[in-house]
């Protein structure tokens, strides 16, 4: 039993935040309006207590994949870009018509058509997957994680706005979402045929003695499946629909939930192989996706007349670049190398990046949703032409989180860049691919400022629509001022989250380990041992 | 023994015939089927054959016809309590090998009694949303 409670006891701000989600559907359903109204309110206590938890809490001491820091560092990092989120979300289900009639006292509560407690409950399912994600150490719990950072997304963009264009979206969400649920399940299948685990520990133990292509193949189509979380190329093609489709809130949620999830198992899965892959297929795949993902996202953010449109191929394009910091891999062992500090650690990078990116783009989103155009959400530039006369704190929150994706200097996204390619130039002497990998990168950060350039126009140039009205969202203006005061100020004094993410990053490669001890005593008839 | 075969497999073939005859076995397992049904079955045309049902159930109405979509609401709530007896069941075939003075006794019937209470608040969510009502 002690296993049991060994396991338990890592997975307590998960735990939390499932008893929250079962508090946040049976308050949504309260007879009193008031009563309702506190949803939002529980699921952030909910979620601080979570994080409290993941700090103070009893800490798992063994059975785990990723390093119990990055573990801490990507629970942290969910708990606090969760309140960020929940702020930008909390008066989202008072917009939908039959909530805010409920409320109004319009029309009697009719429990069947009031959502607030689902959307808040989904809300924190779905990041009790990115929890349970980091915890990971089968490919069952791997699979089941990651299928609950997605289901509840679905519903989210679903039930998100009253317009049958949610509807669509999230129809075309949940089919492709099945479709690379197949693929990467087919490539877990193949890891357990290769190896006859399901145990991670040991399928890496089983990896580092023989070189079964057939693992090769599972990890390869398990990566092509989980680059559907995180938008990449080949299974990029349902984010701008699906981005424009939802509602900015539940928008902003996709853009940084099921992506560190993603990236998360993505790190998981590459751990497996003996050592980080700097040569051979699976290498060149990661390689060619980088390259594709963000050049197919910039190319394709350059033709948009939507912002959000936009936003979400800049999405698919930092995914790409995230993708270079995943290929450098870990810091080097020797320091002949040239990576000093956090350059040179590719995971670090990713691991920073992730929040940095998140920061900013919900920044931006949080900005679009705070305007309202014509009874509806702002989308085209032309629903922020001149939002900088109207609403000057909106449009310097804008322009400090886009020019952050753009890379600019003093701001976050800059830093983050940087770490993320110099890792990649630190460790070129492993492979001399990673060079052009960075000059493709570099090229389309250049590529991206025209779009970019492009809102900030919209914002400070453009005729002033008379029809954009102000949303009443206090909350959703709080969390747009913490992203733009947390881009400035992080990109000027960000060394502390630098730290932690390097800290957070030293991973345990069996071939620092010695692996070939560990095998001798697992045979592949042990399946049900443990 | 059968995980074994990729190693045995590698010892001859090249690198990724594994792969391969994997996928030639999908492939010709598939056109193979339906070549040996085209082949083999007896073809025959006419107005029975060209019905909706090839079980030869007679079809009442139009496809395009309205039902209740409560339905799948109810099967889902069902499905459940399903899924609940799944789990119930090896656990209660287990619970009685347990020692009677072990202190693992009440953990266990706590932890199943807490799953049960899972299923109830789930029972009560569907009753408060309407799905047992019908009208």
């Amino acid at each position: 039993m002690s296993v049991m409670a060994d396991k338990l006891a890592g997975v307590w701000p998960e735990i939390t935040l499932g008893l929250g989600a079962c508090v946040c559907m049976a308050l949504g359903l309260a007879k009193a309006s008031s009563t309702r109204k506190l949803t939002s309110w529980v699921a952030g206590l909910f979620l601080l207590l979570s994080g409290v938890l993941a700090i103070a809490g009893p800490q798992p001491t063994s059975g785990l994949i990723l390093p119990p820091q990055m573990v801490l560092y990507v629970k942290l990092a969910v708990v606090a870009v969760g309140v960020v989120l929940l702020l930008v979300a909390a008066q989202l289900p008072s917009s939908w018509r039959a909530t805010h009639r409920a409320e109004e006292g319009i029309e009697p509560f009719d429990p069947a058509n009031v959502m607030r407690g689902e959307f808040f409950a989904f809300f924190l399912f779905s990041l009790a997957g990115v929890m349970l994600t980091t915890t990971a150490n089968d490919l069952v719990w791997l699979f089941l994680s990651l299928e609950l950072v997605s289901l509840p997304t679905y519903v989210m963009v679903a039930t998100s706005q009253d317009r049958i264009r949610a509807q669509e979206s999230a129809v075309k969400y949940f089919f492709l979402g099945a479709l690379a649920v197949a693929v990467f399940l087919y490539g877990f299948t193949l890891i357990y045929g290769a190896t006859g685990f399901t145990d991670l520990s040991r399928v890496q133990s089983a990896a580092a003695t023989t070189t079964s292509p057939l693992l090769t193949l599972g990890i390869v189509l398990a990566i092509v499946g989980i680059s559907f979380k995180i938008a990449a190329v080949p299974m990029h093609f349902y984010t701008a629909d699906v981005y424009q489709g939802a509602a900015t809130p539940v928008t902003a949620f996709l853009a940084f939930v099921p992506k560190t999830a993603g990236f998360v198992a993505i790190i998981i899965l590459l751990s497996m192989l003996p050592q980080w892959p700097t040569h051979g297929p699976i290498m060149w795949l990661l390689w060619i996706m980088a390259a594709l993902t963000m050049t197919v996202g910039n190319v394709m953010g350059l033709l948009q007349t939507s912002v959000k449109r936009t936003l979400a191929y800049s999405s698919i394009a930092h995914s790409g670049y995230l993708l270079v910091g995943l290929l450098a891999g870990p810091a080097l062992l020797t320091s002949g190398g040239g990576g000093s500090g956090a350059i040179g650690n590719g995971i670090a990078a990713v691991l920073f990046y992730l929040v940095a990116y998140a920061l900013s783009t919900i920044g931006a989103f949080a900005v679009l949703g705070c305007v309202q155009v014509d009874g509806h959400e702002a989308d085209s530039f032309d629903d922020i032409s001149g939002l900088s006369t109207k609403h000057p704190g909106l449009a310097a929150v804008m322009l400090v989180c886009v020019l952050s994706l753009v890379g600019l200097p003093p701001l976050l996204g800059f830093i983050g860049k940087i770490y993320l390619f110099g890792s990649a130039m630190a460790h070129r002497g492993e492979n001399p691919a990673f060079v052009w990998l960075v000059v493709v990168a570099v090229l389309n950060s250049a590529v991206s400022a025209v779009y970019y350039l492009r809102i900030i126009g919209a914002c400070y140039f453009g005729k002033p629509s008379g029809r954009t009205e102000p949303q009443h969202c206090p909350s959703r203006r709080i969390a747009a001022l913490v992203c733009g005061i947390a881009v400035v100020v992080m990109g000027v004094a960000g060394n502390r989250l630098v730290t932690l993410a390097r800290e957070s990053s030293q991973l345990a490669q069996p071939s620092q380990q010695t692996p070939a001890k560990v095998v001798s005593d697992e045979l592949p008839t042990d399946i049900h041992g443990g | 023994m059968i995980l074994m075969l990729p190693v045995l497999a590698e010892a001859s073939f090249n690198q990724f015939a594994v792969v391969g005859v994997l996928l030639l076995i999908a492939i010709v397992f598939g056109v193979g089927n339906l070549v040996i049904s085209k082949l083999m079955g007896p073809s025959r045309e006419g107005p029975i054959k060209g019905l909706v049902y090839e079980s030869g159930m007679n079809p009442i109405t139009p496809a395009r016809r309205r039902f209740n979509v409560r339905f799948y609401v109810v099967a889902m709530t069902f499905l459940v309590f399903d899924v609940e007896i799944v789990f119930l069941y090896p656990w209660a075939t287990t619970f009685p090998s347990l020692a009677q003075d072990s202190p693992l006794n009440v953990l266990f019937l706590g932890r199943m009694l807490f799953f049960v209470l899972t299923t109830v608040i789930a029972f009560l969510y569907a009753w408060r949303k309407g799905v047992f009502r019908y009208d």
